[in-house]
């Protein structure tokens, strides 16, 4: 049984290996394709190295395969079973959240368009109307999409997925769930919406782009949209296991946050741009200081994407996903330490 | 036969349950920072269990009994893993339903047959089962016209009876049942407690707290009489309700 399993597990990670790369290929080849200082082409480079991870994850899977057969784990195969234990549960649980948002409004799903979609309108407005912060920015309007739509999502994430334990007191205290599923299930289903309101800036981009001097085409590098996407997600399943933790703890974390993620957001170049602080003095510390914004590197990295229509430089890649990698852990560390205490203070 | 070579499904051993009761207990990290550094935090250490321990075999209908706060949900909260004991550990073999209140998974705002699949998701039954269930449940619960409609509409016996029709469509390993449930009208009554009947003789464990006597009498082979957090005495069940007294 468990073997069976295993095997489409198997084809699982291979299928999703395979994805990666057609994505990164597709979305990246301008930059792929490109003599380097020593001459020869990096796709000389980029190609045997995608082949040989290729054959040493399906090398992993076939022993992924065996371990299920004899019975000796190998590094990753628990996790593997506890997903697929429990995935119809985070099916279930995303597909509820997402229903009961939108289940007595009129217009239903489509406030996931609509909602980036107004907010723009609204500090279009002001910010390029009103008062003009907007600097040498080409394209503000979308410049000013792609972070709203990042940070809206990172902002849905958090706080949806720092209520998870306290909102499900009920459940957590009468049935035997493993607990990090509400968290991680908060920010899928929040995803959702992050996901959808891609949408609207395609489509938005696709417009403004035929209407604007200079011209804004898409490029095939919106294919590299879902790393952005995976990159912030990944991030925020971090920060929810920290918030959802402490909040149990202190249940004052959820006004101290309000505050902190308004503080946080402005400290965002999302509707200024860090070239205002370019040439003057005193300021340059702000300048070096965005380079420790997790957030500022999500967005940079959308914003490359579709307002430069090439992919992002691949350092840019490493610390995004240091960042992820390392906010993921922090926040599991956390989560892991305290949840056995959370049924005695919910 | 004797104890030693029957198949277990569960083994207790020497749990405790240590709770910390603050004096005033303050939500706030202000509050307990203040605390720290004016009078220090004062605990009040309250054994709920105080190592505890028993075996329960395949096919015991097990009775815990004792006053109220001796411990018994505790218990039954250690055991289906929902609370970690502070010290000792639990063995289990087999999978567990816990039916320790009906229907906390509900959510008002969907529909019966939604819930139906989210409760049973929360419950631990895989997708195929719940599919193949499906009619099984929704006729138990004689609830087919009201199905689609959102639970925020149902009478609170229409909930309980679909909560008991999706609990008790499996037939588990071992059943921890908090005081037994008879839910809605007379009818319904007699169908829940046959069906408990059945669950009950039907080969499963099952782990069993009630006040009412009579029942446990009716029941339980075996019983675990819990008195301040300790196992005061255990054994046949119609020996130790003898000397059961409050």
């Amino acid at each position: 049984m468990a073997a069976i399993d295993m095997k489409k597990t198997g084809r699982y990670i291979l299928l999703a290996y395979l994805a990666v790369v057609c994505l990164f290929t597709i979305g990246a080849f301008d930059k792929l394709n490109r003599k380097m200082s020593f001459g020869g082409n990096r796709l000389f480079i980029y190609l045997p190295v995608v082949i040989l991870l290729g054959v040493l994850l399906y090398y992993y899977t076939r022993l992924l395969e065996r371990s299920m057969e004899n019975g000796k784990p190998v590094f990753g195969a628990k996790l593997f079973l506890t997903i697929h234990k429990y995935r119809f549960l985070i099916e279930q649980l995303v597909s509820r959240d997402f229903k009961i948002k939108y289940k007595r409004s009129a217009l239903g799903v489509f406030w996931s368009f609509l909602n980036p979609l107004l907010m723009m309108i609204v500090q279009h407005i002001v910010f390029s109307h009103l008062l003009n912060i907007r600097g040498d920015v080409q394209h503000y309007a979308i410049y000013l999409l792609c972070g709203i739509v990042m940070w809206n999502g990172f902002n849905d994430c958090s706080m949806q997925s720092m209520r998870s334990i306290t909102g499900n007191a009920a459940l957590i205290t009468k049935v035997y769930v493993p607990k990090y599923i509400y968290p991680v299930t908060k920010v899928f289903s929040a995803s959702v919406n992050v996901l959808l309101s891609m949408i609207p800036l395609l489509l938005v981009t696709l417009v403004y782009g035929l209407f604007s001097t200079p011209r804004l085409y898409l490029h095939l590098s919106v294919f590299l949209l879902p790393f952005g996407l995976i990159f912030l997600l990944v991030f925020c399943i971090g920060m929810g296991f920290l918030l959802s933790s402490l909040m149990v703890f202190f249940h004052d974390i959820e006004f101290l946050w309000t505050v902190l993620s308004t503080a946080w957001m402005y400290a965002t170049p999302i509707i200024y741009s860090l070239s205002m602080f370019e040439g003057k003095q005193g300021v340059q510390w702000i300048v070096s200081l965005m380079n420790f914004n997790p957030l500022y590197h999500y967005i940079s990295f959308i914003r490359t994407i579709i307002l430069d229509g090439t992919s992002p430089a691949f350092t840019e890649y490493l610390i995004c996903g240091a960042f992820s990698i390392v906010m993921f852990f922090i926040g599991l560390t956390v989560f892991r330490k305290c949840q056995d205490k959370f049924i005695l203070y919910l | 036969m004797t104890e030693e070579n029957r198949e277990a499904k569960l083994r207790i051993r020497d749990v405790s349950m240590r709770f910390r009761l603050e004096e005033d207990r303050s939500g706030s990290l202000k509050e307990t920072f203040t605390k720290m550094f004016t009078k220090g935090l004062k605990f009040r250490e309250f054994y709920a269990l105080h190592d505890v321990s028993f075996d329960v075999y395949k096919g015991d209908v097990l009775g815990i009994i004792g006053r109220n706060g001796a411990g018994k949900s505790t218990i039954l909260k250690i055991i289906s893993g929902i609370m970690k004991p502070t010290k000792g550990t639990v063995e289990r073999y087999g999978n567990i339903v816990p039916m320790l209140e009906l229907g906390s998974g509900f959510d008002m705002d969907l529909s019966g047959r939604e819930n139906i699949y989210l409760n049973g998701a929360i419950l631990g039954y895989d997708k195929e089962f719940l599919l193949s269930k499906y009619n099984e449940i929704v006729d138990f619960s004689e609830l087919h016209e009201f199905i689609e409609m959102p639970l925020r509409n149902y009478s609170s016996g229409m909930i309980m009876r679909l909560a008991f029709s999706i609990a008790t469509v499996v037939e588990p390993e071992i059943l921890i049942v908090d005081e037994i449930l008879a839910v809605g009208v007379e009818n319904f009554q007699k169908k829940s407690r046959a069906r408990m009947m059945e669950l009950m003789s039907g080969g499963t464990t099952v782990l069993f707290v009630s006040h009412d006597m009579n029942q446990i009498r009716e029941m339980c082979n075996r019983v675990v009489w819990l008195d301040g957090g300790t196992v005061r005495l255990q054994g046949r069940s119609q020996e130790i309700c003898d000397r059961y007294r409050i």
